[in-house]
């Protein structure tokens, strides 16, 4: 048996003194780049303390919210659960194609893989906003935009998701179903689709539950939903419904996120 | 009755796999294949399912070579090919009674089949497979819940409701204890004995072989070093097939 050689005593002083070097320059690294992203933003933390004041009137003006008007909220509140749900079922049913195309495992093909790969990314890369104003401009105002939207941000989303979950499945019962001269349509309905279908509704859940927190912003580019009620109440400086609007806004995300946890955990 | 002629495997980067391998498995008869690693024992049975393409020869299917196919022809000779592997490769979250009829999708077509269903004949002639290997009474539970010996048998059972010819088991009782290994190799000889099927099997336990085995192959450096039945076969062959590993 023969053990490595201890290194010697001014080794380590040598070792020890870059370690310490190497932490400072991080360090310094680290305060720069605080530093410069401050500077870009043209951060004032004195603009938070006199801004205080108009904070507080605000809040204020905000309250009681102004139960009364609870009627208004229910079709606002109903369009931006709707637009979610639309969305999202629109994405899974777009993503799931594109995901098996895309999934390197499956793919028919290299080339249909990267088309497909591209498709994902570009629906991922421009932001649901930007969508929601591109549909909004193309059919109009209203929820159906918004939900075109949030379908068209999913497939990215989801596709890639669906995609890795594919590539990541136990490919030996495929094979072995495959050597049993079962058709690729069947290999596929019998064999990935049973073992991967919890972590795609799991997927599916956890997007539904991004995609209702989504559907409120979309509403301030004209898309519908408490979104869109929420900004015409501040526009027209109704603090008490936009307080009353965002009391609905956080139960319906919490609701939403506790029922898709529920699920997802009897799933799993 | 299962045929290979003239086998030869060249991997692309220039290894030689199998050279010059000629082998019979006639309908009725337990065959198991033994050789160290690398000896080219997988290689076997991947050419012979045609996952792999070999670079010469022949593999006969009763009056079909499967050596030159490919897309459908392949896939309507494969029918009448079973094949059984180390890890039972079930789909875990479905019923061990879905499993086995999913051996018989091969003879359906239609939209039936094609989302996810099921025949009833076949749902039928699933549980009549399950009970010949023992597990009848588990047909409704998930395959993931299984031990390893009961999947190893419900792959069986779906290699049954694919109504084969020929089935070759690549390592089945590699991960058993030794009572489901000695329960998997009965059940592979009744198979051959009763039921007519020829039976390819590869085993590292050699004493498995000597018990169960109507004929054993060795395989060393790809070619074959002996083919003897089990009665015949010195211990001597045997140990050298191993020691060339070793050196």
């Amino acid at each position: 048996m023969s053990f490595a050689a201890a290194p010697s005593l001014a080794e380590r002083s040598w070792a020890g003194a870059f370690g310490l070097a190497l932490r400072l320059v991080m360090l310094l690294a680290l305060v720069l780049i605080v530093i410069q992203s401050a500077v870009v933003v043209h951060a004032r933390p004195q603009d938070l303390i006199t801004g205080v004041y108009g904070m507080a009137d605000i809040v204020r003006r905000a309250t009681p919210p102004d139960f009364a008007k609870i009627d208004l909220v229910w079709w606002p509140a109903l369009e931006t659960v709707d637009i979610a749900v639309f969305g999202t079922l629109g994405g899974v049913v777009l993503a799931l194609p594109l995901a098996i195309i895309a999934a390197a495992n499956v793919t028919p093909s290299r080339y249909f893989y990267y088309a497909a790969r591209g498709v994902i990314g570009f629906a991922r890369a421009v932001p649901d906003l930007v969508w929601a104003l591109f549909f909004v401009t193309a059919v109009g105002l209203g929820p159906f935009p918004g939900a075109l939207a949030l379908s068209v941000h999913s497939i990215g989303m989801l596709g890639r998701l669906f995609a890795e979950t594919i590539e990541h499945m136990d490919m030996a019962p495929i094979d072995a179903l495959s050597l049993t001269g079962a058709r690729r349509v069947q290999v596929f309905t019998h064999g990935v689709i049973p073992s991967i279908l919890p972590s795609l509704a799991g997927i599916s859940l956890y997007r539904l539950d991004e995609n209702i927190r989504s559907s409120l912003v979309l509403g301030f580019v004209g898309a519908g939903g408490i979104g869109f009620e929420l900004f015409s109440a501040m526009s027209l400086f109704q603090y008490r419904l936009v307080s009353l609007y965002l009391i609905v806004t956080f139960v319906i995300v919490i609701a939403a996120e506790r029922l898709s946890a529920l699920i997802r955990a009897r799933l799993a | 009755m299962l045929r290979v002629c003239r086998l030869a495997m060249r991997y692309p980067n220039g290894k030689l796999a199998l050279a010059d391998f000629n082998l019979t498995v006639a309908a009725g008869e337990l065959v198991v294949v033994l050789g160290g690693n690398g000896s080219g024992k997988t290689t076997l049975l991947r050419c012979i399912t045609r996952m792999l393409r070999p670079s010469e020869g022949e593999i006969w299917l009763g009056e079909v070579n499967l050596a030159p196919l490919s897309g459908e022809r392949l896939r309507q000779a494969r029918l009448s090919l079973a094949m059984i592997w180390q890890h039972a490769s079930l789909v875990g979250r479905r019923s061990v009674l879905a499993n086995v009829a999913t051996g018989a999708l091969g003879r359906h077509r239609g939209l039936w089949t094609a989302l996810g269903g099921l025949p009833a004949a076949e749902r039928r002639a699933a549980y009549g497979h399950l009970d010949e290997v023992g597990l009848a009474a588990l047909a409704g539970q998930r395959a993931a819940t299984l031990s390893g010996g009961q999947a190893q048998r419900v792959a069986i059972a779906r290699a049954l409701a694919q109504r084969p010819q020929v089935l070759l088991a690549d390592e089945p009782v590699a991960s058993l204890d030794p009572e489901a290994a000695g329960d998997i190799m009965r059940l592979l000889r009744h198979l051959a004995h009763d039921d007519n099927l020829a039976v390819l099997c590869v085993l590292h336990q050699v004493e498995l072989a000597y018990t169960y085995a109507d004929r054993v192959v060795g395989i060393r450096d790809g070619r074959i070093a002996f083919d003897l039945p089990s009665c015949e076969l010195p211990r001597e062959a045997v140990r050298r097939l191993y020691l060339s590993e070793a050196a």
